[in-house]
């Protein structure tokens, strides 16, 4: 893994504007940025991302069906007593999973280390599946790379199988996102795109205006029953919405399904640790409540966890994130070092929310930005990457995408 | 063996991945009017419509309102639908119950496929007052911000609603409703990461 310095293309500029990917500058500052790549060798890719972001998707599967078969961990989870049922209905039918992203700590040798899984509303998906993919077919055009010279990026053909394994032709699936967002609206466009060259119909309607008709099914915003219904937006903001009671009754599949509330979930992470303690892509990692006196003021930690908290005392007091259980983009999470904070991302929307404790790993440096591996699963593999650095030891939404090849 | 997929074009230019020939619904011209009236004074002034089909059209809706307007079990569900003031038995408005209740007719919509209106469509839909101020059609599920003008819609909107007149009104937890998902996301402008 080397980061490497490519001119980026002249044309830049127009070929965003032409395929309509308007977020390619954000805030003023270039958020797709091919001034430099991250190089890897197929070793690395297959080895050390790859087969092991597949497991790492087995391991949670595994996970989901321990955490559903207890009401008390679905609590800590923030799973709202009231649709606790819905989660383990929704596993029990082995719903279908489509996508999700994990990120990933790597700096090119030894294991990559689970930071949290997206599984349920994960962006950045046009980028990595369509945009990136094309910057490399660009670049051996014109000679800056090597023929021969490759990508980790099945992620659109991987997507298209799925939704062809899933579903007979002319399924009608809908869409739904925050319309004005173009950011989530593109990774919406991405998976429709999928949908459609998989042979299904696919139909966009604004959140806002999906609708529920008197006999409880889900509605587009042409009055359309909903079938099955692609959503943009969190379980842990659908199952607080008024509309959470239709949802069990509505007929309607829902993808991601409402098991992936639990995968989502940074409060998978501890129960990955305590199910697979010491695997090689983990981190050590707790809920909150269950080491905060042992991490702040010397007291003991919950019995429960007392033994495997005592295995990995040590580096965690010297070193620790804190997460709440539903955040994205960096938002909420505390570095904690020697008892002091030490970094804080700004944004503090999800205080609310549980949190979990999580040994500090950082990210490794190249030119004075940290990149995370982004690693999409689509069904149960792991098909490509998508990378993104950040100057700040907290990636956040301010971060860069980087593209990346595989050295021929 | 090949890490990348072997082609991906995809485009991002507003709805172009939702929008196919084939796929996207017929459009219609519709225009709303308060009152016939209002239809009458446009059409003589050249509008889309002639007075004839002003007069057809409006006894189209008026028979839908009877058959198909939604049918509340309280005055207060029925105001919680469609706003104070909005609504009246069913005795004063079709001739049924006392302890029934509807909302007001509050204006007609008119497709421009009148005469061709077969099968499972109607030329016109009665317009009901929202509980936020504007429209909404029979069945509730689509919204419009006034009861004049005109518009291009999918030919959708003019699926005859399904008749109301006989079967159980509406309870309070089974009135139709929209915009129920979103409202959690509270202040953030995007729900992905």
């Amino acid at each position: 893994m080397r980061k490497i310095q490519i001119p980026e293309r002249p044309d830049l500029a127009e070929k965003a504007a032409e395929v309509g990917f308007t977020f390619a500058t954000m805030h003023g500052e270039p958020y797709w940025d091919e001034t430099s790549a991250y190089c890897f060798t197929l070793d690395q890719i297959e080895t050390d991302l790859e087969a092991p972001a597949t497991e790492l998707h087995a391991m949670s599967r595994e996970a989901v069906d321990r955490i559903v078969a207890s009401e008390a961990l679905m609590a800590r989870m923030g799973i709202p007593a009231p649709h606790m049922d819905l989660i383990a209905d929704s596993w029990a039918r082995n719903e279908p999973e489509i996508y999700g992203r994990m990120d990933l700590a790597y700096d090119g040798t030894g294991p990559a280390k689970l930071l949290e899984y997206n599984a349920d509303t994960p962006t950045s998906l046009y980028e990595s599946a369509a945009f990136q993919w094309q910057w490399l077919e660009d670049q051996i055009a014109a000679g800056h790379l090597p023929q021969g010279s490759d990508q980790f990026n099945g992620i659109h053909e991987a997507l298209v199988e799925r939704f062809r394994d899933l579903f007979a032709p002319d399924t009608d699936i809908h869409f739904t996102a925050a319309a004005d967002n173009p950011e989530d609206y593109a990774t919406v466009e991405s998976m429709a795109w999928a949908a459609r060259e998989a042979g299904m119909g696919a139909h966009f309607s604004d959140l806002a205006a999906l609708g529920v008709s008197a006999d409880g099914q889900f509605l587009d915003a042409d009055s359309r029953v909903i079938g099955t219904l692609f959503k943009l937006y969190p379980w842990e903001d659908l199952l607080a919405d008024d509309y959470a009671r239709h949802i069990a009754g509505s007929g309607c599949m829902f993808l991601e399904p409402a098991w992936k509330a639990v995968v989502s979930n940074k409060g998978l992470l501890p129960v990955l640790w305590q199910m697979f303690e010491n695997h090689p892509n983990l981190l050590p990692a707790f809920f909150a409540d269950d080491v905060a006196p042992a991490l702040v003021d010397g007291g003991r930690p919950d019995p429960s966890v007392a033994p495997a908290f005592d295995r990995v005392g040590g580096p965690l007091r010297r070193a620790h994130v804190v997460k709440p259980i539903f955040s994205r983009e960096g938002a909420g999470v505390t570095i904690v070092e020697d008892g002091e904070v030490t970094e804080a991302s700004e944004a503090r929307d999800y205080d609310r929310h549980a949190r979990i404790v999580q040994a500090y790993h950082p990210l490794p440096e190249f030119d004075g930005f940290r990149p995370v591996i982004g690693a999409w699963i689509a069904g149960h593999d792991c098909v490509g990457i998508g990378i993104r650095e950040d100057r700040a030891r907290i990636t956040q939404d301010l971060s860069r995408f980087k593209p990346h090849v595989i050295a021929a | 063996m090949r890490k990348r997929s072997r082609t991906v074009a995809l485009t991002l230019l507003g709805a172009a991945a939702f929008t196919v020939a084939g796929c996207r619904e017929e459009q219609v011209d519709a225009q709303a009017f308060p009152d016939l009236a209002s239809c009458q004074a446009a059409a003589a002034q050249g509008g889309l419509f002639t007075a004839a089909e002003c007069n057809q059209a409006f006894a189209e809706a008026e028979t839908l309102h009877v058959e198909s307007a939604p049918r509340y079990d309280s005055l207060e569900v029925c105001e919680e639908q469609h706003g104070a003031g909005n609504c009246g038995s069913e005795a004063q408005q079709a001739g049924g119950s006392g302890s029934i209740f509807m909302p007001l007719l509050a204006g007609y919509l008119i497709g421009s496929m009148l005469g061709r209106a077969t099968g499972g469509m109607a030329a016109s839909q009665p317009m009901y007052r929202n509980a936020q101020g504007g429209f909404t059609n029979a069945s509730g599920t689509t919204n419009f911000g006034s009861n004049a003008g005109r518009a291009q819609m999918g030919a959708q909107s003019f699926a005859r609603p399904a008749a109301t007149a006989g079967q159980p009104p509406m309870t309070r937890a089974n009135a139709a409703s929209r915009g129920g998902f979103g409202s959690s996301g509270g202040t953030r402008s995007s729900f992905g990461g």
